[in-house]
């Protein structure tokens, strides 16, 4: 009988086609491609450090701007540099400006205050409303040149993103709005702003209006997010997806229950399911069929035992 | 007016204590220093609070710690230890990853990126292999970040003065701990047909691998004493 021949494996065929990649390529693979997410991760790092380490010296511009009015250059660049910050790296900028005395907002040139007095808390809003009345953490206070600033801080600490910038889907998408912007539109300090300012700020109002193309491709990036392909490392992840959309070339019609249409489908309508019609049986006999047809060249009679 | 004279003797008590807690960390440093194979003289390290105090007390009657500095070159046998063995596959190793270290007593009240930076550059620029910073407060978590930032130009160590105020490895139940050399390690694994890995570990943070300022990769080898067997061996490795 079937002596010679080898047993029919019962179990399912690999469903991927063999690789010619050997198993320590696709190990070697592997590691590479984590040993890449590290890094990735260490260079924003130190990007991080470095940009905290020039923000403690900030702002550069000098006397006629302030924190209510910053250079545009300085606010600028305040805005690139936090971008990949988390709220804890920015609170770590404040503890640093904070050591070298300067007001923890970082386009404030004024010093913090020291408030020498004992006592652990502050009583603030004594003479404004009462929903103003407020008692504090003397060192929270002691953070800032003034209350202003403690809020023109806080304000852009709650748009920084929680999320660590590796793990984000085009962290050029985190854009800061400062509470106090630079007032550079008004004619006065129009005059002063350098010749370079009002070019690149040009710029960049040109292109807000020119170009849709920007518009569109943080459209795209913020649905790759909402869909859940993180981070920018996932782009050259180890699965390669390709969406490929079925292309609908007749105009779609609605469903209608045309008498000749209906007709067709009445014998098996009471088996339709919103729509869908299970073929009972059907494809387990396509599977046998197929699998009579594989093996009627060698053996034939295999199927057949069970008649003896 | 007696008030007065309370104060003054108050300030003088605290003034004191102040003292000898740097005169001890100043102390621990040292044999720290001599310990791993620094060459330090035994005056050096075994200086009396008075000395200490002569030396060090600046104009204001108070210790000043922007004078407690000091550099140590590393010995001979310590340049042995460190030294990369040659090979079969590499005939002529680098030469020993060991220089001369740097020690400095940090008087500031906060310590943050600013002060690292400085300290690194110190480093940097004076050519010292290795430096230790030691301060009265925690350094920030930025600051630390410093560290390895700069680590392939000089190693930096941090140590709290609280710290140092005694020496752990004096400590009767503190086994000694003893840096292997390379060849020391290789003929270790080959005694025990070992690979470094299956090894017991000790971390790179542990207070005596911070003393010995152990890499990733040494091995000690610690003694203990035992009642039933004399003396016995361990070895560890640091990760
Ligand atoms: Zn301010």
């Amino acid at each position: 009988m079937a002596s010679a021949t080898t047993p029919k494996s019962i179990l399912k065929k690999p469903s991927y086609p063999a690789t010619g990649s050997s198993k320590a390529d696709r190990d070697r693979e592997v590691a590479l491609y984590h040993a890449n997410l590290i890094q990735q991760r260490k260079d924003i790092e130190l990007k991080i450090l470095l940009s905290t380490e020039t923000l403690i010296d900030y702002p550069l511009a000098a006397a006629p701007y302030d924190a209510s009015n910053p250079s545009p250059a300085d606010a600028r660049s305040f805005k690139d540099l936090l971008r990949p910050f988390q709220p804890s790296d920015y609170d770590a900028l404040i503890v640093e400006r904070n050591i070298n005395e300067h007001c923890g907002y970082a386009l404030c040139p004024k010093p913090r205050v020291k408030d020498g007095g004992g006592g652990k808390y502050r009583i603030v809003g004594k003479y404004g409303k009462a929903k103003d009345f407020r008692v504090v953490d003397k060192e929270e206070l002691e953070k800032w040149c003034s209350e202003a600033c403690a809020k023109r801080a806080l304000y852009v600490r709650v748009q920084l993103s929680e999320t660590p910038a590796w793990e984000r889907e085009g962290f050029n998408s985190v854009n800061i709005d400062l509470l106090d912007e630079p007032k550079s539109e008004e004619g006065k300090s129009k005059e002063r702003q350098s010749e370079e300012d009002q070019v690149v700020e040009a710029l960049g109002e040109l292109n807000l209006r020119g170009t849709e193309d920007q518009v569109k491709k943080q459209d795209a990036a913020d649905l790759a997010l909402e869909r859940g392909d993180r981070g920018y490392a996932t782009k050259n992840g180890l699965v390669d997806v390709k969406i490929h959309d079925k292309e609908v070339t007749e105009p779609v019609q609605a469903p209608s229950l045309d008498t000749d249409d209906l007709s067709s489908r009445l014998g098996t309508m009471h088996l339709t399911l919103e729509g869908h019609t299970p073929s009972f049986g059907s494809r387990k006999q396509r599977r046998h069929h197929e699998e009579l047809g594989d093996i009627e060249g060698e053996n034939s009679d295999e199927d057949t035992d069970w008649k003896l | 007016m007696s008030s007065d004279e309370d104060r003054a003797i108050k300030m003088r008590e605290a003034g004191e204590r102040e003292s000898a807690r740097l005169w001890r960390a100043w102390r621990t440093v040292h044999e720290m220093v001599q310990d791993r194979g620094y060459e330090l003289t035994e005056e050096e390290v075994k200086i009396s609070l008075e000395d200490f105090k002569a030396k060090f007390t600046g104009a204001d009657g108070t210790i000043e710690r922007k004078l407690m500095t000091f550099s140590a070159r590393p010995s001979d046998a310590m340049m042995k230890k460190y030294a990369n063995p040659p090979t079969a596959s590499n005939p002529n190793p680098p030469s020993a990853d060991i220089g001369t270290i740097w020690v400095e007593f940090l008087p500031d009240t906060s310590v943050g990126i600013k002060q690292m930076r400085n300290f690194a550059q110190h480093l940097s620029a004076n050519n010292f292999h290795t430096g230790i910073l030691i301060t009265n407060v925690n350094i920030t978590p930025a600051a630390l970040k410093i560290i390895p930032a700069v680590q392939s130009e000089t190693r930096i160590e941090c140590f709290l003065e609280q710290d140092l105020l005694v020496n752990i490895t004096h400590h009767e139940l503190v086994p000694k701990h003893v840096l292997l050399s390379k060849e020391e390690k290789a003929k270790l694994l080959e005694r025990y047909r070992l690979k470094d890995t299956q090894l017991p570990r000790i971390q790179l943070g542990d207070p005596v691998a911070r003393y010995l300022g152990l890499r990733r990769g040494q091995v000690v080898k610690i003694i203990r004493r035992s009642e039933t067997a004399g003396r016995y061996a361990s070895y560890r490795l640091c990760v």
